[in-house]
């Protein structure tokens, strides 16, 4: 399925990282990344702050009994979060080290548990503060996702000023249209006949920054849904066909899409919303019980160091749950559909999916190489 | 890559009521009708309308083309069914068929007809005699397709109804196949039951011989690609200058298909569309290199035709 290239696209065969073992290698699907974006020196994931992680916990902001958040607490969450991973003293400098005054920004939500489980309004209206703070016009800003329907739920544009964009790829559930066809990922998983997966095109026609926000949640499929899965599945179209049965791509379709330009390189800060989480059946958050309130966010601009800490998050609240890890694999944990029984499971989770980014030069892994900096508000 | 001579045709309205309803069959823009040959006298002379006889019983009956979104129940893949006809107009060269398509599945079946260049009578209902009226108007607008089909899989038909469910699976999956008697040297891979090079499982599954066969020509060489659906089967006429892309939307008149990328083998630097119920319809997202011709139709209704030339 090699297509012919011009000169000014890349074909990018992706390989396997010299970290997997050669069975898996084997077993990997074959992906054509095509892309007319070449990658920006120094810019981008993993970013100036490799293997560090900022990460700032208050008990106050938000009410487990309503969900009710603090905006105040959360402003002073992302003030402090800020800082300490930059060094900087003022937040504006803080915030000038990812953002200049001429930029489009993207703030890329996570809308898939809604309307119980998302982007906290609250905490992406302080983003958006901060990044008019820098001289970014309001218009220049632009909250996105790809589905429309879940979006429409949040309301965004009740917390922002009224000229941020709020957008979706998808404003009608599987149209193309708002997908960029000269980007695109070419892999077939189980015979489907359309093997494209294609960039949202505001990222390939409009935006020059993105920040990226996603929760802290289990994954049904992946293990875990951070940074990478945010910034990956949650920027391309026609991804769902990686999962079949019990058996998910996500172990190298995850890295393999964050990887691909122009989302690597326009891609310079994580903020991981930790005021509530998913601890089990996510992405979705149907089920109040496995709903819980780490109470913290997480700053970086090195999504695979933010993934591991957050691998160590939903592990320990499983095993305070006496639920299975997240790495278990075992076929009496499967059952073929959606369980609210946290010992069960539709998919064999694929967390290792943060490993194999980590060896497509998306960031750190190596928990030993991965300073946190731990804030207490 | 093979090209055969397609008899083009308009499909005909089969009506069992009587002249009574010509002024209406005459706004709706229905010139032509079948009908009983009991009828035939009294439907002569009609003004504006053409009357010919016609027997239903005859003729090759075809299910009504559609769409069945219970991906999970009775299918072999997690794409939506599509209830298509296309096999039963390729084994069927030269036959006349007949349709009952009710409602807008009317448009559908006259569409398909086109698509697949059969000859057809399509009986409807009152519901369907305007999506009727509005596609037979789309399809004048057309013009005779004089080209040939396009086609590089040929496949040997036993006429058994497991290579008719064989024949079906390549053809909703996009993949331009053609029976044929014996092997064609001329076309880029021929399938015939038995053949080596496939699983024993395959003759008795067509969904994994679809699967097979794909792989054997290989995504490089098919001549039609569609994405961005699961409900689009596309056809091709063409010669040496221009080629003629035929898509149908089988969901139609339920569900537009909100943007549809297509794939054509070959340079084709110009493009003209027209698409069914879209005037003015403009392509989106051309690009053209020295292997194939890409472009996205922004919406498609039902049916749409598009004009390649060098």
């Amino acid at each position: 399925m090699v297509r012919a290239m011009d000169r000014r696209e890349f074909l990018q065969l992706v390989s396997a990282s010299p970290l997997l073992a050669t069975e898996t290698q084997a077993s990997l699907p074959v992906y054509h990344v095509v892309t007319p974006f070449a990658p920006e020196p120094g810019a981008g994931m993993p970013g100036a702050y490799r293997g560090q992680v900022a990460r700032v916990h208050a008990a106050s902001c938000i009410d487990e009994k309503t969900d009710a958040v603090d905006r105040e607490v959360v402003r002073r969450m992302l003030s402090s979060g800020m800082r300490a991973l930059t060094g900087e003293k003022s937040e504006r400098d803080a915030w000038a080290r990812f953002i200049a005054p001429k930029d489009v920004v993207g703030i890329k939500v996570n809308s898939s548990g809604a309307p119980n489980m998302m982007s906290m309004p609250e905490l992406v209206a302080g983003i958006v503060e901060n990044v008019i703070g820098v001289g970014v016009p309001p218009e220049n800003i632009w909250i996105y996702e790809r589905m429309g329907d879940q979006m429409r739920m949040i309301h965004y544009d009740r917390f922002v000023p009224a000229k941020v964009n709020v957008w979706t790829a998808e404003h009608s559930r599987s149209s193309i249209l708002g997908y960029e066809p000269r980007v695109y990922v070419d892999v077939d998983f189980f015979g489907e006949d359309d093997t494209r997966s294609c960039l949202v095109r505001l990222v390939s026609e409009k935006l020059t920054k993105i920040i990226n926000v996603p929760n802290m949640k289990e994954h049904q499929a992946a293990g875990v849904t951070g940074c990478l899965k945010n910034i990956s599945y949650g920027n391309f179209s026609n991804v769902a066909r990686s999962h079949r049965l019990q058996k998910t791509n996500t172990y190298s379709f995850i890295g393999t899409l964050a990887a691909v330009e122009p989302v690597r390189s326009r891609t310079v800060l994580n903020i991981m919303d930790g005021l509530r989480g998913v601890w089990h059946a996510g992405p979705f958050s149907m089920d109040r019980r496995f709903r819980f309130y780490p109470k913290q966010i997480m700053f970086g601009s090195d999504p695979v160091a933010m993934d591991r800490l957050l691998i160590d998050v939903i592990e320990a609240k499983r095993r305070a749950e006496g639920a299975p890890s997240i790495f278990d694999r075992s076929p009496e944990h499967l059952q073929s559909a959606y369980s609210r029984d946290p010992m069960k499971n539709a998919f064999i989770r694929e967390p290792g999916h943060v490993q194999y980014a980590a060896g497509l030069g998306l960031g750190e892994y190596d928990i030993a190489r991965i300073k946190v900096e731990a804030i207490e508000l | 890559m093979i090209a055969l001579v397609l008899a083009a045709m308009l499909p005909v309205l089969y009506s069992d009521a009587g002249p009574q309803t010509a002024p209406a069959l005459r706004e709706l823009g229905i010139r032509r009708v079948a009908v009983p040959a009991s009828s035939l006298k009294k439907w002569q002379g009609v003004d504006g309308i053409s009357a010919e006889a016609a027997d239903p019983e005859r003729a090759v009956k075809l299910i009504t083309p559609s769409v069945n979104y219970r991906a999970y129940d009775a299918t072999a893949t997690q794409a939506p069914w599509i209830n298509s006809n296309g096999w039963r107009y390729l084994r069927n060269p030269g036959a006349r068929f007949f349709v009952e398509a009710p409602g807008p599945a009317a448009a559908l079946a006259a569409a398909e007809a086109n698509l697949f260049g059969g000859d057809t009578l399509v009986h409807t209902d009152s519901a369907g005699l305007k999506p009727l009226g509005e596609m037979l108007a789309f399809l004048r607008t057309l013009g005779e397709d004089k080209l040939p089909p396009l086609v590089n899989i040929g496949f040997v038909d036993d006429r058994t109804p497991v290579s008719g469910e064989r024949l079906n699976m390549m053809i909703v999956r996009n993949l331009l196949v053609r029976p044929v008697v014996a092997p064609d040297p001329h076309l880029d891979l021929n399938v015939a039951v038995g053949d080596k090079g496939y699983p024993e499982a395959a003759w008795h599954n067509p969904d994994l011989l679809e699967h097979v066969v794909r792989g054997n020509l290989t995504d490089d060489k098919r001549l039609l690609r569609v994405f961005g659906t699961d409900v689009v089967i596309g056809r091709l006429t063409g010669d040496a200058d221009h080629v003629r892309v035929h898509l149908l939307n089988y969901a139609g008149g339920r569900r537009s298909v909100q943007g549809v990328r297509i794939r054509v083998l070959g340079s084709w630097p110009h493009q003209t569309a027209a698409v069914a119920g879209v005037p003015d319809a403009q392509l989106m997202d051309c690009a053209v290199d020295a292997v194939a011709t890409e472009f996205t139709i922004p919406e498609l209704k039902t049916y749409a035709v598009i004009d390649l030339s060098r």
